[in-house]
């Protein structure tokens, strides 16, 4: 069974079976998370598409400095994604479920482990903000996109996302101080 | 026996040598083996029912069409698979793009169904890891296999194999074997080959040729037959005779019984070999 | 921060199924990209996932479509017959870059001395036999390393012929009408090249219903150089082979060829093995 790294190496080798097993290892995770974003399951299904046809092309520039191979191919496919929306001018709807309805585990916000953020206090503050504000917030340091992919990804215009996310920010601050 | 395919008389001559002189077979269905050192004629032949050479007089029927006529030979043509003996490459394409551009010479207009079928053959050979390699860079055991993957494209009704497993690890001398029974139990196979083993494990009919002639033509266990109480091996080299060192360090004969020899089970290599060496006395002990 | 703390089987049928708060979600999938384990755990959907792979793998199967591809399609030329005559071409490089040579050879030796009535002759001379250059190179043993397997197809001899002369006509004619041009002579002087090229290529084709197209192809080249040659020796005048009198004897035998390669259309490279 061979790990990420060998695979991506083999698939920048034009190892067809490598990406193959890549596929099937990723995929799943990776249209999960897309859908998250967007609900159109026919653009999520291309945005895979497009997703492993990018690795294919491009695994000769991923080396283990640029962090794990999952991480990068998330890069990969919500920038595909992005590329795809723009392409089509829809606009973003949200998860779909408004925020009254979720329930959320009981004590396990303590739990939770944050990556980027490890504090327990930050995760209330998070679910306190509005959703648009924790969504900018989301596309710009979880997702890693830039403002212009965030803004065609949130379909807002790209001041209102570099508002937003001053202003989730700012709400965070004041909430933890 | 249904007959698939059928030569009369053929008879083929290239300058001074004469490779072919009045051949005359049918093969049916199944896997048949041709045996026979080089210049026997096999590759002369195979050449002759692949439709690539053709024969100075005699009559070749390849699936019920006569291939001296023009129009029944590229309908025959549609209906073989051939491998060559030193298949060349294009080697600046990659697997997929040759056998695409044979694909398309074999007719296969529609790109889609096109597409499906160089993909199947590359699996069948198990290289559908490399259709994205160029020639140039795959190995020569892969290439034989990649020769082999165009001769399967469009699932002929006749395959024609002049020493395919040329190149191949025993693995992958393996994993042909399986691939050629499994064919042949749908469709006519010819093979040529310098391996008994191959011709053992596979073929219900084997040929052995020599000198444009057929010297055996049975199955492979009549070959081996034919060398019962033949073959001896002994501990001191004989002195005459067709015999040759074993890797145990015994020396095995064929033929007459050498001074101090024992009696060994005859294998389908001692049979071709007794039926090439017609010149050796055969007399059991 | 992975290694305490998995996805329990409660969370990840939350979230999969949309039910999570979005504060949890983000966590999770934060984990995932660490995780291998938990992304293991998710669940599989193979019918969605065959046909996700199926349309990736057509895509990064198929031979990127060359330009020379994309153009013919273009004009209408069918996908198959298309990609055959793209391919004839790469067959050999070697010889696309040696008519590009000796094309701009023949330009600069024209320019070398412009005044002298032979100047365009080099170009005169090489233009109308590049297209042959190019059939008997695609013939040749070494570069037709697969002849043997490709004899062995429907397409094999005649089909097979005409498509790589056509191939190689479609690359040259451009090429020499591309050069004109750039010599100094008029282009009614220049073109003088286009018939003795046609009336060649006919020439090889009905050729190769006796003769196979590796003997025929360098033999016409030959006999071209060599007529050429004589003519000029023999009468003083070196561009007798291109003055109006023969460019008719050449328009009328490629004519009559051309007809004759048509009736024989499906017979021609009989000359080869088979």
């Amino acid at each position: 069974m061979e790990d990420d790294v060998a695979l991506l190496a083999a698939a920048a080798e034009g190892r067809v079976e490598a990406l193959r097993t890549l596929h099937t290892r990723h995929a799943p995770w990776l249209r999960m998370r897309l859908s998250r974003r967007c609900p159109d399951d026919d653009i999520v299904d291309e945005a895979i598409q497009d997703t492993f046809l990018a690795i294919w092309n491009s695994a000769g520039r991923y080396a283990p400095s640029r962090g794990e191979p999952a991480a990068w191919m998330w890069t990969i496919a919500v920038r595909r994604l992005v590329s795809l929306l723009r392409g089509r001018g829809n606009r973003w709807i949200g998860s779909g479920v408004p925020l009254e309805d979720v329930q959320v585990p009981e004590g396990s916000v303590e739990d939770v482990v944050m990556l980027k953020l490890g504090h327990g206090d930050l995760a209330t503050a998070l679910q306190r903000l509005s959703p648009e504000l924790r969504a900018a917030l989301q596309a710009t340091v979880l997702d890693g996109l830039t403002v212009r992919e965030a803004a065609i990804l949130l379909g807002i215009p790209q001041g209102t996302v570099k508002t937003r996310v001053m202003r989730a920010k700012a709400r965070l601050r004041e909430h933890l101080a | 026996m249904t007959t698939t395919v059928s030569v009369h008389e053929l008879t083929k001559t290239f300058g001074r040598v004469k490779p072919l002189d009045g051949l005359s077979l049918d093969f049916g269905p199944g896997v048949t083996g041709l045996l026979g050192p080089n210049g026997a004629g096999k590759t002369t032949l195979l050449r002759c029912l692949a439709t690539t050479l053709a024969p100075d007089r005699g009559d070749i029927r390849v699936l019920g069409l006569d291939i001296a006529d023009r129009e029944q030979r590229t309908e025959a043509r549609r209906r073989l698979g051939y491998l060559p003996q030193e298949p060349g490459f294009f080697t600046r394409f990659t697997a997929f793009e040759l056998l695409d551009y044979i694909a398309i010479l074999k007719e296969m207009t529609d790109r889609r169904h096109r597409h499906g079928e160089v993909r199947r053959v590359l699996a069948e050979v198990d290289l559908a890891d490399r259709a994205t390699t160029r020639i140039r860079k795959l190995s020569g055991g892969m290439r034989q296999r990649l020769a082999l993957a165009q001769a399967l494209l469009g699932e002929p009704e006749l395959l024609v194999l002049d020493e395919p497993t040329v190149g191949l690890d025993p693995e992958q001398r393996m994993r042909f074997r399986a691939l050629i029974s499994r064919l042949g139990e749908s469709r006519t196979v010819l093979l040529s080959t310098h391996q008994t083993e191959d011709v053992a494990a596979l073929c219900e009919r084997v040929i052995t040729m020599k000198d444009g002639q057929v010297v055996f033509d049975g199955t492979p266990a009549g070959l081996t037959a034919g060398a019962a109480g033949l073959v001896w091996q002994s501990a001191e080299r004989p002195h005459a005779g067709l015999f040759w060192r074993t890797s145990e360090g015994m020396y095995r004969t064929l033929g007459q019984r050498p001074a101090g020899a024992e009696p060994a089970d005859p294998t389908i290599e001692d049979g071709y070999l007794l039926a090439l060496d017609t010149s050796s006395t055969a007399t059991a002990a | 921060m992975s290694g305490t703390w998995h996805v329990d089987t409660d969370l990840l049928e939350r979230y999969v199924s949309s039910r999570l708060d979005p504060v949890t979600s983000m966590s999770i999938e934060t984990h995932l990209t660490r995780c291998e384990r938990c992304r293991n755990t998710l669940p599989r959907e193979d019918a969605w996932l065959s046909r996700s792979w199926a349309a990736i793998e057509d895509t990064i199967g198929r031979p990127r479509l060359t330009v020379i591809e994309r153009t013919l399609r273009r004009l209408g030329v069918p996908e198959h017959m298309a990609r055959l005559l793209a391919a004839t071409p790469m067959l050999s490089r070697a010889w696309l870059l040696g008519v590009a040579a000796v094309l701009t050879f023949a330009v600069a030796a024209a320019h070398w001395a412009p005044a002298h009535p032979a100047a365009l002759l080099p170009f005169l001379v090489a233009a109308p036999v590049s297209p042959l250059v190019g059939v008997a190179i695609a013939y040749a043993p070494r570069i037709d390393a697969a002849h043997e397997m490709l004899a062995a197809t429907p397409m094999a001899g005649s089909r097979l012929l005409l498509v790589r002369t056509g191939a190689v006509l479609v690359t040259a004619t451009p090429l020499a009408a591309a050069t004109m041009p750039f010599l100094p002579a008029p282009p009614v002087v220049t073109v003088a090249w286009l018939c003795p090229g046609l009336a060649l290529v006919t020439a090889c084709l009905a050729l190769s219903v006796r003769v196979p197209v590796r003997t025929a192809a360098p033999l016409l080249v030959v006999a071209w150089l060599i007529g050429v040659f004589a003519a000029g020796q023999f009468t003083g005048d070196r561009l007798l082979p291109f003055q109006p009198p023969a460019q008719m004897v050449y328009g009328t035998t490629a004519a009559v060829l051309a007809v004759f390669v048509y009736l024989r259309r499906s017979r021609l490279d009989a000359g080869g093995t088979r």
